[in-house]
């Protein structure tokens, strides 16, 4: 209270209205009359004063001069045709709001556009990965199919050669050899249980000419001067079994090969006898 | 074309209507303020002419500079004033008005005689007189020449030959007899 007082008395307020202030020390002035009320008003009084004694010394003008102002007011008016035309110019700005939309939606679109693409590309790339996947996965399984018919293969073998080496450690299988009779040069194995009726070629010994579609080979045993029919068989380059069980039998005393019509015949074609051996 | 109708708003009304410059505004701020706005001007500058194209440019700027009026620093007749004021100060200091006066140098005293005899007939001004005589001479003197001549209060003093602490306490007893008075 007391430094406002000081202050207004310092005769500052009095210039302040009178512009006669710097800038800097207005804004002072300004803050000291937003801090104190008193000051504010003291401004204020001061500034009614001033405008009265203008008043009071008021000179009217002449007359037009106000029509005058007015018409220059209305002419510079297109400093109120600038604002109704910034006004206007709001639409074309919302219109530019709204053409920036579209274009932000046009770009949208053709990041869709280009996505849908990438999209497409990967799926036709996934398409063709896939196709050769399954290529693969087929040859693959072909592979594995060779290997286990292989595996399957060698087994067979491997049970069929135990076998061989089971069949030499008893003493009651006999090998029975079987020399050619049309040709010398053919000949095979016939490996024989009597205890057990067991009758067993095998194929890895046997040297006869590949029989065609039409025909197969037929095992004979001879009992007592009489044929008995022990299978037939045929002879392939790439027998898949090394040994093939015929009809067993218990006493016999020769084994003979004859080439027989597909199926067999009940009695063998004696012209067309392959192989014999005694037992 | 004096307005049959004179237009009187609020100092709030006339703000907000100046600011959305609505023509009122400037009307009413005419109807009110334009004797007032011309006695400052031609206190500065006494020919008439010149004068009323100052207050002519006064109102022009009013109406432009609306927006920079802010109505927390002071009320809108102050800043009026001040824009009339500094508007004459710059004519007075202006080039091409001091080379005016030199030529019409003889013709100046009849225009002087015209112009005095012009105010002589605004009952107005009849007032003004009794007041500036009702003030101390010497508050007068310097009051006049920072309100009315357009001199800062630095100018006075060196004018006047006095203190600028003398000039200040002058100015301030001056306008608080103008306020004694008005109340």
């Amino acid at each position: 209270m007391e430094e406002a007082k000081a202050y207004i008395e310092t005769g500052i307020l009095e210039l302040f209205v009178l512009g006669q202030l710097t800038a800097p020390e207005e804004v002072r002035v300004l803050g000291m009359a937003s801090e104190h009320p008193h000051v504010k008003q003291e401004i204020e009084a001061i500034e009614i004063a001033m405008e009265q004694y203008a008043v009071e010394n008021a000179i009217q003008p002449s007359a037009g001069l106000e029509q005058k102002i007015l018409d220059k007011i209305k002419n510079t008016a297109p400093a109120v045709a600038k604002q109704e035309a910034k006004i206007v110019s709001l639409n074309p700005n919302s219109k530019d709001e709204y053409q920036s939309k579209v274009r932000t939606l046009r770009f949208a679109l053709a990041a869709c556009a280009s996505l849908l693409i990438v999209c497409a590309a990967a799926l036709y790339s996934a398409h063709n990965d896939l196709g050769i996947a399954r290529e693969q996965i087929a040859s693959l399984s072909l592979d594995r199919e060779k290997f286990s018919s292989t595996v399957s293969f060698m087994k067979d073998n491997n049970a069929d050669l135990n076998k061989l080496v089971s069949m030499s450690d008893d003493p009651d299988w006999k090998t029975v050899k079987l020399a050619g009779k049309k040709d010398p040069k053919d000949n095979m194995v016939v490996y024989w249980h009597a205890k057990g009726r067991h009758v067993i070629v095998n194929n890895e010994k046997m040297a006869l000419p590949a029989n065609d579609k039409d025909h197969q080979y037929q095992l004979w045993a001879l009992v007592n001067g009489k044929p008995v029919d022990l299978g037939v068989f045929d002879v392939k380059p790439d027998s898949a079994h090394i040994l093939l069980d015929m009809k067993g039998i218990g006493a016999v005393q020769a084994f003979a090969v004859t080439l027989e019509k597909r199926g067999g015949n009940p009695t063998p074609t004696m012209e067309q006898m392959m192989v014999m051996g005694g037992v | 074309m004096a307005a049959s109708k004179k237009i009187s708003l609020s100092e709030e009304e006339l703000v907000s209507k100046l600011k959305s410059q609505d023509t009122i505004a400037i009307q009413a701020l005419y109807d009110m303020y334009s004797g007032a706005l011309l006695g400052v001007i031609s206190r500065i500058i006494q020919q008439t002419e010149v004068a009323e194209d100052l207050l002519q440019e006064t109102f022009i700027k009013i109406w432009n500079s609306a927006g920079s009026y802010d109505s927390t620093k002071g009320r809108l007749f102050t800043w009026m004033m001040n824009i009339a004021r500094n508007l004459s100060i710059d004519k007075l200091r202006s080039k091409d008005f001091k080379n005016a006066l030199k030529n019409q140098d003889i013709e100046n005293n009849v225009d002087f005689i015209d112009a005095q005899k012009g105010v002589s007939f605004n009952a107005d001004l009849l007032g003004i007189k009794d007041l500036v005589t009702a003030l101390k001479p010497e508050f007068k003197a310097v009051l006049d020449m920072v309100y009315f001549k357009g001199y800062t209060h630095v100018e006075a003093a060196e004018e006047l030959n006095l203190p600028l602490g003398t000039v200040k306490t002058r100015i301030r007893m001056g306008i608080m007899e103008l306020r004694k008075h008005f109340n």
